[in-house]
């Protein structure tokens, strides 16, 4: 049986959207391939381990979002995992501190640059709703709900998520977020692998790094999300 | 003139909307009267003793507690049903009275306060609600902060253990600065005032910066959210002259006794995860009913679900319905709490027998439909 441990990074500052969830809905969608999981949650104050397998940004505020860009710019862990082949989804606030750049509380910070993509303040509109997106690359359908106010520009060695049929994404509404690797950005709340469970079985499948093929959810008498 | 002109339009307007309408009319009137006269706050304000009330949970319970505290001392009239936003406040202030109190959207508060110059404001609690239209709690934090500052002349009470509500306090020239202690806010980890990380020693916080809930004026024994707004309402009422008033906290929360097909239910208005925590921790029954529906005041989105805990319904009868039932089903489903889905609010019922006493947590819209329909 294979063994993972998630880890969630900086929860109380980045689980202001429910982003949370989706440590829990991939120790749920593990359970369906045999593989055992562990939620490690690392708040602010402590140092980030090395030896996670997946690790998970959420969304945040302004302020929240510089507190835990300043804790992971401590020291290389997160790098290091991601260069060892580690998996990392952020989201929305999360998904603008692995960038190059953003922009919070009026002026623009570095971000740990681990996509590259550089986000902007979106001006007066904030994007807000419902997303509907499919992603070539990784051949799957995404939806979510957005509300952020900043907008994101790929850079010419980014590779966008998705293409967005519906909502506004990086702000252009063509396309939301970056992926390189194993290191996936994207606006999408929901939480995202809580609407998308065949997105939480591939980054479970890169986790342990071989292809796992999607098991249907027999345990709920229910479709889901399938609005 | 004018505005004598309006007010006669504007109550014209609210009697035929209740008789030929057969609504409410607790909008039409101010509707009808900001357009034809937008001063009418400003000028139906004047002498007269204004009370408004606001945060994002429990403002209709507290604004009620309030208006039988001050009509000790005269006449009073309130927007009781929950009507806050300026159309709302205009329709109560169109009626003569000693006394306003007035339950006010967080959003709407700043401007009312500038074109109101009220006498108290009771500032209850900030946390993540309707996101899709507040978007960040810090930002509402930071308006009513301005807000605050502008009103030299207002006596603000608020409880201080909220950060956010520290927050907007701090620099009031005439502030009541209330703590209960017994809580950590949800969404308290970083300083609304100074951005830094917040360092809380149980139920106390106090930052660099000099944000801390340590310095209160007034000190309370801890307790539930009914409770705590029972007692800034009485401080309210109190710094006004008005005889404290024991209220029952349960009967100051929004839960309405029904029966629905027979059954015997006690229905809750729940949310956002504040109100949904505090509605999960005094379920008491074995027998729970959730209705989800995310319409625009329920908030559009439901990933907030997520941060909420459903440990404390563990084990018990768990029936849901409503528009975003599945959204719910699922959430409980992952945690590994056995639920039961329903389409309808008929069907879901049918898993209970009028021997039953069940708990319903209804969200905003679906409250509505069973308590007031």
């Amino acid at each position: 049986m294979s063994q993972i441990k998630i880890i969630r990074i900086h929860n109380e500052l980045l689980g202001t959207y429910g982003d949370q969830g989706n440590a829990e809905v991939l120790a749920y969608r593990a359970k369906f391939h045999d593989i055992a999981t562990t939620i490690t949650d690392i708040s602010y104050e402590q140092p980030l381990p090395r030896d996670g397998n997946i690790y998970l940004l959420g969304g945040a505020e302004d302020a929240a979002q510089l507190l835990s860009l300043e804790a992971l710019n401590r020291d290389r862990a997160l790098k290091d995992a991601i260069t060892d082949g580690a998996v990392l989804l952020a989201v929305c606030a999360g998904f603008q501190i692995i960038g190059n750049s953003f922009w919070a509380n009026g002026r623009q910070a570095d971000g740990l640059a681990l996509l590259d993509v550089e986000s902007l303040p979106g001006g007066k509109t904030r994007f807000v709703g419902e997303v509907r997106a499919h992603s070539n690359s990784l051949n799957l359908d995404l939806n979510g709900f957005e509300n952020h106010s900043g907008k994101t520009i790929l850079g010419p060695s980014a590779q966008a998520l998705s293409t967005v049929s519906s909502g506004f994404g990086n702000g252009d509404s063509k396309t939301d977020g970056a992926v390189l690797g194993n290191v996936f950005g994207t606006y999408m709340h929901g939480p995202i692998l809580a609407r998308n469970p065949q997105f939480a079985d591939l980054l479970l499948a890169r986790a342990i790094g071989r292809p796992l093929s999607f098991v249907e959810d027999k345990s709920i008498p229910y479709k889901f999300f399938n609005a | 003139m004018r505005l004598r002109l309006s007010l006669i339009i504007a109550r014209l307007a609210g009697f035929l909307s209740q008789k030929i309408l057969r609504r409410s009319g607790e909008t039409i009137p101010g509707k009808i009267l900001l357009t034809l006269y937008p001063g009418a706050l400003h000028s139906l304000s004047r002498n007269r003793t204004l009370l408004l009330v606001s945060g994002t949970n429990g403002k209709t319970s507290t604004t009620r507690a309030l208006a039988q505290l001050v009509a000790q001392l005269g006449s009073t009239v309130s927007n009781n049903s929950g009507s806050n936003l300026d159309r709302g406040s205009a329709t109560t202030l169109i009626k003569p009275s000693d006394f306003v109190v007035l339950e006010v959207d967080e959003l709407y508060l700043p401007r009312l306060i500038a074109q109101t110059n009220p006498q108290v404001v009771l500032l209850l609690n900030l946390s993540r609600d309707q996101l899709h239209r507040m978007h960040e709690v810090k930002k509402v934090a930071e308006r009513w902060k301005v807000a605050v500052d502008a009103a030299p002349e207002t006596l603000f009470i608020g409880d201080i253990d909220d950060p956010f509500i520290a927050y907007a306090l701090s620099g009031a020239k005439k502030s009541l600065k209330v703590s209960f202690g017994g809580r950590h806010h949800r969404d308290g980890a970083v300083c609304p005032s100074c951005g830094k990380y917040l360092h809380w020693s149980g139920a106390n916080f106090a930052c660099s910066c000099g944000l801390t809930n340590a310095h209160a004026d007034l000190i309370r024994e801890p307790g539930s959210a009914a409770y705590r707004n029972a007692e800034l309402a009485n401080i309210a009422g109190s710094a006004l002259g008005a005889a404290e008033i024991e209220f029952d906290p349960k009967k100051l929360e929004r839960v309405a006794r029904k029966k629905l097909s027979g059954i015997d239910c006690s229905i809750r208005l729940v949310k956002n995860p504040a109100s949904w925590s505090e509605a999960l921790q005094s379920v008491q029954a074995d027998k729970v009913l959730l209705i989800l529906n995310a319409r625009e005041v329920d908030g559009l989105d439901t990933s907030w679900l997520w941060d909420v805990s459903f440990e404390s319904l563990r084990g018990k009868t768990i029936v849901i319905c409503g528009e975003r039932a599945v959204d719910i089903a699922y959430r409980l489903h992952v945690a590994g709490i056995t639920n039961t889905l329903e389409k309808s609010m008929a069907t879901a019922l049918s898993h209970f027998s009028t021997r039953d006493k069940v708990e319903v947590l209804a969200a905003y819209t679906a409250y509505f439909q069973l308590v007031v329909a």
